[in-house]
Order: structure tokens, then C-alpha cells, then sequence
């Protein structure tokens, strides 16, 4: 093996790496200092600069907690399968921070001979599989602990990933169909100068669709079921302390980043934003920052929503998003079209149409699916 | 020689994959070397420059076809399986004989090609030429599968559906 | 027609002016209050920073306020613990117990004859989830929650089991640590106590006069 070949690749994946993993450290700090606002509580204030009294808004939390994790006793459950307890939390890390390199970074340190992270003609494609592989290692995790709880959680992540991966796929199928590119730097190619995908009516269902799935795919709340503390425990990382358990956090939250830098490729521009020209690896800057506004939407609905049951999420899933979702690749194939036609006129009328058709289609998957209501009854208080 | 070393470590892994699923005594075990097998096999694709093939291959046997499994295994009894450890079964001879036959049917033909192909011919990655092929020449065999896949959806619609519970009367408890 | 998932962006408001508020309008957005890392006496039982010094303890009625809760303690009424213990060993609580981490012994004098008192009451703290359920239906009020905080052992089986004499605790140290608890529970004693005694002055009253009744109407049969 070719020793530049080498060099090359660690410096287009090690970088990767080191600011995801910072930037998760500093994401757990503010999700915990968010949520805690938004609850009328301070949050993590203490720990700053050690043996001092300066508290550093608690910005010392995220160092603490690793030391912690790291030094904490690892407990696995009698009879539990020790070798996939092992592998679970490695198995649940390596798919999150693989699809990372499909994210279209224009790194400032690669110049256009070095090699990218990965260039791959279908990298959206191979994100998608690879998100995958994060189900089996959460079942994997479920079975091995040997504890009800943990393989009810596995199972229900399971059931929960395997259905919203459809309506996530469908509607970056539309991104895909407008571009005509697997290409994820082509895709953000193609949306250069604040031609975003979001900005068009298909395109922003598809960008709800799809941040609504990508929200049941990380189980974040309110889809966080599989990890439903007042059900059952902590799910399938219950039997999990220690490293193992900061590997399933690292996990979740690289996975996170991960899926928010994918919808900021397909819809929000990627890279794209002022200043681009002046100098060019604000690109990075931009990304990362539209991936940190994902975020905080995702902690703010966090703070917002209560947990789904569960057949309210299988009937979300394939009753509403699904629908919608195929509806939508309709509707933008007919935008496709229309768009070939060049004209300003029909363009408006593409417009106004597919607006109608997807609201009516929206609110209409919502009266069918909101069944009867009726007050509820008491059988035996009086 | 890059590609080279990576031939030899990823087939050494869909093998050894392979071995362990067949004689992994525990249902789960085997199915997680299963998909070791397979993400060699994906490996190997990469290597192919198919990269499409590849992601399929993740996207579907790891993805689809593993879940489908462990779904299926979670719904059987004594997933731990027998604590039986005899090396070779009964009817050893009769399954060799089948593999062989596969293995001849399946590269007969490639066999037959191979002195001819020119191995060193660079291929361009072809992500685009394999949908104009799934669209054009295939694309009544695509219509037709989609089809298939319908009709077992339905099927399993229906299956649930008949699995349904007679509903239960008010009790008084 | 509501707007499609308007609830959600109607929820996300009143989260987000939370949020904003709390840097804003500290008073009415945050009422949490810092505790620690207050100057001396700042604290109710003038805890202050905490721990001072390495090593420090604090005393036995460790608190943070009146109205923090802990694990439970048994309650006697002074003197000699077990001379006073208000606990009959009636073993009510650890039936009720939902993660079942409190076990009672009753107590037998020499010749095997039940003294109303427990030999054994041992609660594992590592167990117990704080639900104060064993105060509710505890029919003598001889159980009430503890607020002690400084629990933590090296001994992680045996340091978290309280023993019965770890858990016996005086009223009057039930008073220092919940004032108005111990009172409002004091008086409701005190209340039962006296029903008590009504009622059975009530119920030896009528007793009373049905025998003198009883009686008159035997003098009439007699004087027929």
C-alpha cells in the first residue's frame, strides 16, 4: 500500500472524526442545558475549571461525564451472551460514523487532487444502507443483555426503524429524481445560490417527511420508544454501563449529526450559503451550522412533545407518511415535467397545484386516520 | 496489490462467515455471521467497482433479509438451540453432492470466458448505465417482480388480517 | 379548519417561551434555586458550600429543605429506642412495598409471646425507589420519610442496607428536619387519639345505659 495513499486517506478521515466526536461532546451539553431551560430548571452549572469555583456554565459537564463513563465499572448480566454484549455498542458506532464520509464537506485542508473521504457515485444510496445496520446492532444489544426489557426495546426499535426507513428513502427519492445524481456532492451541487430544495412545495413536504423520520430513525423524542424510560427502563442499552454505554450515546448522536448532514445535503443547500465566494471554505462552516439548527430543533421538540404509543407510531408511519410520501414523488415527477417546459406560467400553476394537492392530501390522511374520538369512559370510579 | 490484500481479507471474511452460520448451533449467532458473510460479499462488489450491486447487497440482505430473520427466529422457540456438536450430519454425502452440482451449474460459463477476459480492462463506476438497464431492455422483468412483491404484500396483509382475535365480549372483570 | 400540526408549533411556542424567558424573566421562568455555593447560614439548617473541606461531614439532620424527601426512617417517641417504637411489626409495609425492599422480623419475648415490635426491619436503599408508600399505609405512623442525603458507601451490598437501629429515628428529630409535617401528623394523632378515646367513652356510656335500661325493665317484669 502506497504510503501518500495512506496519509491522504487519515487526513480526510481523521479530521471527520475528532470534530464529530467534540462537537458530541459539546451537543450533550446543550441539549441538557436546553431542556432544562425549557423546564424551568439551570442545568449543568458546576463543573468548569477543576479545584476553582468558575463554573463555565457547566461547559466542564461533557468532560466530567466521559471520565466518568470511562472509569465506571462494566457490568455484564449474568447469563447475558458476553460476546454480543461486546459487539453491540461497536457495531451500533461503526455504521454512524461510516456514513459521515458520504457527507459532501469540502474540507478546507483537501485540495482537489487529495482524495475525498469517500467518493462514491451512489453515496445516497450507501448512506441509506448503511443507517441500516444500526438496527441489528440495537437488537443485537437487546438480545444479548438477556433482560425482557431490553429485547422488548430491541424489538421495538426494530419494528420502528424498519417502518420509517420507507417514508425516509421515499422522499430523498425526490431530491434524487429532481437532480438525476446518486452524487451526494452533485446534489449539493445543484443547489448552489439558494436554489434549495426546500424551497419548493414538493421538496418541502419531502424535507418534513423526512426530518420527521430521520426523528423516528435516531429515536429521538417523540419517537424515542425503544428507550422509553417510564416503560421499560432504558430499552436495549439498560444492561449497559460504563464505555459500552458512552459508545451507544457516542452512537446515537454521531448518528444524529449524520442524518441531519443528510437532509442538510438533499434539501437545505448543503455547503451553500453568503459568502462563498469571498471565501470558499465558509462551505464547511455552513454545513455544520445548518446540522447544529437541525439539532436544535430536534432538542426543541424534545422539550415539546410527548412520547408516541406505540400504534400511534406504526399508524403515523404507514397510514400518513407513507401515503403522503408516494404522493409526493407524483407530484414532483409532475414538476420535473413541467419544469422542462420552460415557461414562467406553468411553473406557477405546477406551483399553486401541487401546494393544494399536497396540503388537501395531508389534512386529508389526517381526518381519515383520526378515528373515532370520544370522551373517555370510566368503568368503575364513579 | 491494494486491491489484492483487499480481496484476501474480504473473502477470508464472507468464508469464515459463512462456516460460522452453517455450524453456529444458536439461531441468532448464526444469523449475525450470516450477515458477516454478506457485508464480505458487499466488500467484494466495492472491490468490482459495483457499487451499486453493493449497496444493494447492504441495503437489502443486511438490511431487509437480517432483520426478516431475526424477526422470524424471535418468533420460534429454544433459539439457543440443541447442545448437540456432532462435526458432520447425516446426510453429509447427499448435500456435497448438491453444492458440487450448484457450484458447476453456476460457473460453468464464467469458467469457460475466463482466459479470454482481459482482467486489467478499468470499468467506470455505472450507477446511471444500471438504471437505463433497469428501464429499458429489463423493464417488463422489473414490472413483473414489483408485481410479485405486491401480491405477497397483500398475501401478508390478508394473513394478518385472518390472525385477528374474535373479539372478546364485555367480561365483568 | 386548524392548520395541519398546528398543535405541535403551538407546544413548540410555549416551550420556546420557557426557553427565552428563563434568561429574561428569572423570577417567574426559573424558580429553581441554587443551593449550593451560598455563602453560610444562606441555607435553612446553614449548610452553605458543600462539603466544606475534604472529608467534612455534615451533621445527623442533613437536609436541603423542609420539603425534601429521602428513604424512610422508623419513628420512636424518645428514650430508649425500642422501649417507644411506634412500629408494631404489623409487616403492612413490606406487603405494600412495590420493589419489596423492606423486611420485618416480629419480635417474641423468652416465652415465644409477640411483643408489638419488630426484631429485624431492614430497608435496602439500593432498592427502594422513594415512593413514600410505606408512610401512606403505615396505620401507626411509625414510618415517615428521612431526607439524609450522604448515603454513599464503599460497601455497595452492605453499606446500602439499613439496619433497624440505623432506621430508628426520635420525633423530635422528625420535628427538626419536616417541622410542619411532624406537626400536622402530631396533631392527627393526637385527633385519633382522642375520637379514640370518645368513642369508646361513647361506647361505654351506651353500654352503661343499656344495662341500666336492661335492668329497669327487669325490676318492671319483677314487679309484675
Amino acid at each position: 500500500m502506497s504510503f501518500e495513499l495512506l496519509i491522504d486517506i487519515l487526513i480526510a478521515t481523521v479530521p471527520l472524526m475528532l470534530i464529530f466526536a467534540t462537537v458530541f461532546a459539546f451537543t450533550t451539553w446543550l441539549e441538557r442545558k436546553a431542556l432544562a431551560r425549557i423546564q424551568n430548571r439551570i442545568g449543568p452549572n458546576k463543573v468548569g475549571i477543576p479545584c476553582t469555583r468558575i463554573g463555565l456554565f457547566g461547559l466542564g459537564q461533557p468532560t466530567a461525564d466521559g471520565i466518568k463513563m470511562i472509569f465506571k465499572e462494566n457490568i455484564v448480566p449474568t447469563g447475558a451472551d458476553r460476546l454480543f454484549h461486546l459487539l453491540a455498542p461497536i457495531l451500533a458506532l461503526i455504521p454512524s460514523m461510516l456514513v459521515l464520509c458520504f457527507l459532501p464537506l469540502d474540507f478546507p485542508w483537501l485540495n482537489e487532487n487529495s482524495v475525498k473521504a469517500f467518493l462514491l457515485d451512489g453515496a445516497v444510496i450507501f448512506f441509506f444502507a448503511i443507517t441500516g445496520l444500526n438496527t441489528l446492532a440495537v437488537f443485537m444489544a437487546g438480545w444479548a443483555s438477556r433482560n425482557k426489557y431490553s429485547l422488548l426495546g430491541g424489538m421495538r426499535a426494530v419494528a420502528q426503524m424498519i417502518s420509517y426507513e420507507i417514508p425516509l428513502v421515499l422522499s430523498a427519492v425526490i431530491v434524487v429524481m429532481m437532480v438525476g445524481s446518486l452524487d451526494a456532492a452533485e446534489i449539493a451541487g445543484e443547489q448552489k445560490g439558494g436554489n434549495w430544495f426546500v424551497f419548493y412545495p414538493w421538496g418541502f413536504a419531502a424535507f418534513v417527511i423526512f426530518f420527521i423520520a430521520a426523528l423516528a430513525e435516531t429515536n429521538r423524542s417523540p419517537f424515542d420508544l425503544p428507550e422509553a424510560e417510564s416503560e421499560i427502563i432504558a430499552g436495549y442499552f439498560t444492561e449497559y454501563s460504563g464505555f459500552k454505554f458512552a459508545l451507544f450515546f457516542l452512537a446515537e448522536y454521531i448518528a444524529m449529526f449524520a442524518i441531519s448532514g443528510l437532509a442538510v445535503t438533499l434539501f437545505l443547500g448543503g455547503g451553500d450559503g453568503p459568502g462563498l465566494a469571498v471565501l470558499p471554505w465558509l462551505s464547511v462552516i455552513w454545513f455544520l451550522a445548518k446540522i447544529f439548527a437541525l439539532i436544535a430543533v430536534m432538542i426543541w421538540l424534545r422539550g415539546t412533545l410527548p412520547r408516541l404509543r406505540v400504534d400511534q407510531l406504526m399508524g403515523f408511519a404507514w397510514k400518513f407518511m407513507l401515503p403522503l410520501s408516494i404522493l409526493n414523488i407524483f407530484v414532483a415527477g409532475f414538476a420535473w415535467h413541467a419544469k422542462q417546459l420552460d415557461s414562467q406560467f406553468i411553473m406557477v400553476i405546477t406551483w399553486v397545484i401541487s401546494l393544494a394537492v399536497l396540503y388537501g392530501a395531508a389534512s386529508g390522511l389526517n381526518q381519515l386516520n383520526r378515528g373515532k374520538v370520544r370522551p373517555r369512559e370510566y368503568k368503575y370510579a364513579e | 496489490m491494494n486491491e489484492e490484500i483487499s480481496f484476501w481479507i474480504l473473502s477470508a471474511i464472507a468464508v469464515l462467515g459463512a462456516l460460522v452460520a452453517v455450524r453456529k448451533r444458536n439461531l441468532i449467532h448464526g444469523v449475525f455471521a450470516l450477515l458477516v458473510f454478506f457485508a464480505g460479499l458487499s466488500g467484494l462488489f466495492l472491490l468490482l467497482l459495483a457499487e451499486f450491486i453493493a449497496a444493494v447487497q447492504v441495503l437489502v440482505y443486511i438490511g431487509a433479509v437480517g432483520v426478516l430473520l431475526l424477526f422470524a427466529i424471535m418468533l420460534t422457540e429454544r433459539v439457543a438451540g440443541d447442545d448437540d456438536r456432532r462435526m458432520i450430519s447425516r446426510g453429509w454425502s447427499w448435500g456435497l453432492l448438491a453444492a458440487a452440482a450448484v457450484f458447476v451449474v453456476l460457473l460453468l460459463r464464467p469458467i469457460q470466458q475466463l482466459p479470454s477476459q482481459d482482467a486489467a480492462q478499468p470499468i467506470k463506476p455505472s450507477v446511471e448505465a444500471l438504471g437505463h438497464k433497469l428501464i429499458n431492455p429489463y423493464v417488463v422483468t422489473l414490472e413483473v417482480l414489483a408485481l410479485l412483491l405486491t401480491a405477497a404484500l397483500i398475501g401478508a396483509v390478508t394473513a394478518a388480517q385472518g390472525l385477528r382475535m374474535p373479539k372478546e365480549e364485555d367480561s365483568p372483570e | 379548519m386548524s392548520i395541519l400540526g398546528g398543535g405541535i408549533f403551538k407546544g413548540m411556542a410555549v416551550t420556546l417561551r420557557n426557553f427565552l424567558g428563563s434568561y429574561t424573566n428569572k423570577k417567574e421562568r426559573l424558580p429553581t434555586i441554587d443551593y449550593s455555593w451560598r455563602a453560610d447560614g444562606a441555607l435553612p439548617q446553614g449548610i452553605g458550600d458543600y462539603p466544606k473541606e475534604k472529608g467534612e461531614q455534615l451533621s445527623d439532620t442533613t437536609t436541603v429543605t423542609e420539603y425534601s424527601r429521602n428513604f424512610p426512617m422508623l419513628l420512636h417517641d424518645g428514650g430508649e429506642p425500642m422501649d417507644t417504637v411506634r412500629c408494631v411489626a404489623c409487616q403492612i409495609c413490606e406487603r405494600e412495598c412495590p420493589p419489596q425492599c423492606i423486611y420485618i422480623e416480629k419480635d417474641y419475648d423468652e416465652n415465644g409471646k409477640y411483643i408489638k415490635r419488630p426484631a429485624v426491619f431492614d430497608i435496602d436503599v439500593s432498592v427502594c425507589m422513594s415512593c413514600q408508600i410505606c408512610v401512606e399505609v403505615c396505620p401507626f405512623d411509625a414510618i415517615v420519610m428521612n431526607s439524609q442525603f450522604e448515603l454513599s458507601t464503599p460497601d455497595r451490598f452492605g453499606g446500602l442496607l439499613m439496619r433497624r437501629d440505623d432506621l430508628l429515628k426520635s420525633n423530635d428529630y422528625y420535628h427538626k428536619i419536616h417541622p410542619e409535617e411532624a406537626a400536622a401528623r402530631d396533631a392527627k394523632i393526637a385527633a385519633e387519639k382522642a375520637a379514640k378515646e370518645a368513642k369508646k367513652k361513647a361506647a361505654a356510656e351506651k353500654a352503661r345505659a343499656a344495662a341500666e335500661k336492661k335492668a329497669t325493665e327487669a325490676a318492671k317484669e319483677d314487679a309484675k
